[in-house]
């Protein structure tokens, strides 16, 4: 385990080194009708709109968010590198330290999801912060989702904690 | 028929599932692509110091966007806008989750609540003498801490048979802004 200072100087460094940083690459999801029944399902939803035939036609229910979410995160914050002193690092440096805080999902404006669309997910990191009560270090993942038509489907706004050990 | 000028400034909207199962989370699991074993395998989640498995973070937000989807009837009376959430306490197999929603102010066709999502976690049911007659999971495997205690968040109550006691607790806040049509 790092001691505070260093772990304090790292986090003073991706405080000032993330906010604002696009992170390299997107994370790509195709959408299936069985999936998004089965998504739906979990949740007892019974509603035609989300679980019908797949002739009818079905959109996504609201919480399916969370699968395009999940896909952006496991996909897009394990690639990011940063140089700090010099030295190659990731950013993460024990991913069993990341703790999910919290999601801000926003559709204004937004297309539904259907089955066979093809969602991009590519985020920038937004305020990063330390709480030194408990070490934690907090960051907000910026992340737009669009379909295959360049259409938004999601704006979602993912807060990580990081605990003492892992940054 | 849902219509702003039926909505008041503090009602309160509900709905509760009492049907959490390791089995629900292995289809979450597949579902969501969240895969992390600590869901679906209790020698991981013991591993980790869970004592067992957990539901996945994001899990119980379906009952809050199913519970404003019920209530628009599916984009007939209007359209969520936004869903804020935390993820505070850890929703575990068995719980009882309890989603509510309180309009917290009203601004032309939109509307903004508060929510929380609060779990009840069974511990045990004894009877007068002390002794457990009924064991739930939760008493079982130790989910219940110190600091629960402290916090005033285990309670009892006298159920037919005997007194049980649980923990009730928010496990996620949140707010959430919707908006009508007329």
């Amino acid at each position: 385990m790092s001691s505070i200072e260093e772990m304090k100087k790292n986090a003073e460094f991706l405080i000032e080194k993330l906010p604002g940083m696009e992170i390299p690459g997107s994370a790509k999801l195709s959408v299936r009708y069985r999936n998004l029944v089965n998504f739906a399902k979990c949740f007892g939803i019974t509603h035609p709109k989300y679980v019908g035939t797949e002739e009818e036609g079905i959109v996504a229910c609201h919480a399916y968010a969370n699968a395009y979410t999940i896909k952006s995160l496991y996909t897009l914050v394990p690639g990011v590198k940063l140089v700090q002193k010099g030295e190659e690092r990731m950013l993460v440096k024990n991913p069993r330290m990341i703790l999910h805080a919290g999601n801000i999902y926003n559709w204004e404006g937004c297309v539904d999801v259907k089955p066979g669309d093809k969602l991009v997910g590519t985020a920038k990191f937004g305020k990063v912060w330390l709480v030194e009560a408990n070490m934690m270090l907090f960051a907000e993942l910026i992340t737009t989702i669009k379909n295959q038509n360049n259409e938004t489907v999601c704006n979602v706004v993912v807060t990580a904690g990081i605990r003492k050990g892992g940054y | 028929m849902v219509k702003i000028s039926d909505l008041k400034v503090g009602q309160v909207f509900r709905n509760e599932f009492e049907g959490i199962t390791r089995e629900l989370l292995q289809q979450y699991a597949k579902a969501s692509g969240d895969t992390n074993p600590i869901h679906v395998n209790d020698a991981v989640a013991e591993a980790a110091g869970l004592k067992g498995v957990i539901a996945h973070g994001l899990f119980s937000f379906g009952f809050i966007s199913k519970l404003f989807e019920d209530f628009l009837e599916h984009g007939k009376y209007g359209n969520i806008i936004e869903f804020h959430i935390e993820m505070r306490g850890m929703v575990r197999v068995g719980d009882l989750l309890v989603t509510e929603a309180k309009v917290e102010k009203i601004e032309g066709k939109r509307v903004f609540f508060d929510v929380n999502q609060i779990t009840f976690t069974n511990v045990d049911i004894k009877d007068k003498e002390g002794n457990i007659v009924k064991q739930f999971e939760a008493g079982e495997r130790g989910y219940i801490s110190e600091k629960d205690i402290e916090r005033g968040l285990v309670k009892t109550k006298e159920v037919e048979e005997g007194t049980l006691t649980y923990r009730e607790r928010v496990a996620t806040p949140g707010k959430a802004i919707i908006e009508l049509y007329e």
